[in-house]
């Protein structure tokens, strides 16, 4: 099974690897695994207080090409987006972006589970229960 | 060919016309070869679906089958039979090699029974937590960092003794860990071997998590191996 251009472009060239802070007030740490094939990712996101904007996104993933990839574009797509928008992004968009087959699909499920997981970290550690709460407060 | 034959169905055999349980290679009366079954594995061997197996009477089946499905005693036979004789040589042999491996032989089984196994399926079942097992990830993200480490030592030509000591460690734990998840395996093998309709599918589903595990436990062990002897 052949790779799709995108996929070997992020495994060759991976944005944002690397680790931030856990212990900061401002970083959240998603680490998600598949059982089926051993894959793990980290992603973790910096965010600003005040704009709720993801200023910073590192990956460490552990995993096939197409892991790597989708965590790649997880941590790009998500830069620079508030953390609101970026729960918007669905698995079938990576899987679209990538071109990825069917047989990994779920390495685009870990994806987002890893978005989920970070962001979830970060609102539990700042004590974000729900946005729309945060919107009344403004 | 992924079929359980749960009734023997009478046929009437090809040869002498009497009639036989469906489930045979050979016909009870007259020991000609019968039409290739299309049956599971176990059928092969006259067993029920199970996963406690005698695997010393599996191995002697084995040999007393293919000595007899031999295509050397089916040379003077006519040109159907010579056909069975290979096509049942081959189905014996793959039945052998799945049934005689406990894990293949529980794959299979789950499998036969409609469970969904393998790379392929993962990411199906995300409301079901049992299939990822969460407890590890800190350990197995861990372990991936330092085998990474000792990978770019080795490269460059460098000894790290107190990694390749830690790298040890953490795989006589997860070969520990595999022991127990195969331990588990057992258990619900007799569970499923000697239980009703429920207790079955509860196992059933207990053995796919199982075997999730032990193929992710499984991948792990084999990284920290080949690097450690890389």
């Amino acid at each position: 099974m052949a790779y799709s251009d995108k996929v070997v472009d992020h495994y060759n060239n991976p944005r944002n690897v690397g680790t931030l802070d856990k212990s900061s007030q401002e970083v959240g740490t998603g680490l998600v695994g598949a059982p089926e094939c051993g894959d793990v990712m980290r992603l973790q996101i910096k965010v600003n207080p005040e704009t709720q904007v993801i200023e910073e996104a590192k990956f460490k993933t552990f995993g096939c090409g197409s892991a790597i990839a989708s965590s790649s574009l997880a941590t790009e797509w998500i830069k620079g987006r508030t953390v609101e928008d970026a729960l918007a992004i669905k698995n079938t968009d990576i899987v679209k972006e990538l071109s990825l087959p069917p047989v990994k699909i779920h390495c685009s499920v870990l994806a987002e589970d890893a978005i989920r997981a970070a962001i979830g970290d970060w609102k539990k550690k700042n004590g974000v229960a729900e946005m729309a709460a945060v919107e009344t407060a403004k | 060919m992924l079929k359980v034959i749960e009734s023997a169905v009478p046929v009437a055999c090809w040869s002498c016309a009497v009639a036989h349980n469906e489930a045979t290679l050979f016909c009870p009366h007259c020991s000609k070869i019968q039409p290739p079954l299309g049956g599971d594995f176990f059928s092969v061997f006259g067993l029920k679906p199970c996963l406690n197996l005698d695997l010393m009477g599996l191995e002697h089946e084995f040999h007393r089958l293919s000595r007899k499905l031999h295509p050397d005693r089916f040379a003077r036979a006519g040109e159907n039979e010579k056909q069975w004789s290979l096509a049942d040589t081959a189905l014996l042999n793959d039945a052998y090699r799945t049934l005689k491996d406990p894990i293949h032989r529980t794959e299979y089984l789950l499998k036969l029974h409609g469970a969904e196994i393998g790379e392929e399926h993962s990411g199906k079942d995300r409301q079901d937590p049992s299939r990822v097992p969460a407890d590890l990830l800190e350990e197995v993200f861990d372990l991936n960092m330092q085998l990474e480490e000792m990978r770019a030592a080795k490269k460059i030509g460098e000894d790290d003794p107190a990694l390749q000591a830690s790298l040890e460690q953490a795989k006589t734990k997860f070969d520990g860990l595999l022991d127990e998840v195969d331990d588990e395996l057992r258990v619900q093998w007799q569970a499923w071997d000697t239980g009703d309709a429920g207790i079955r599918a509860a196992a059933q589903k207990s053995m796919v998590a199982l075997l999730d595990r032990r193929r992710y436990l499984n991948n792990l062990v084999r990284d920290v191996t080949e690097t450690l002897g890389a």
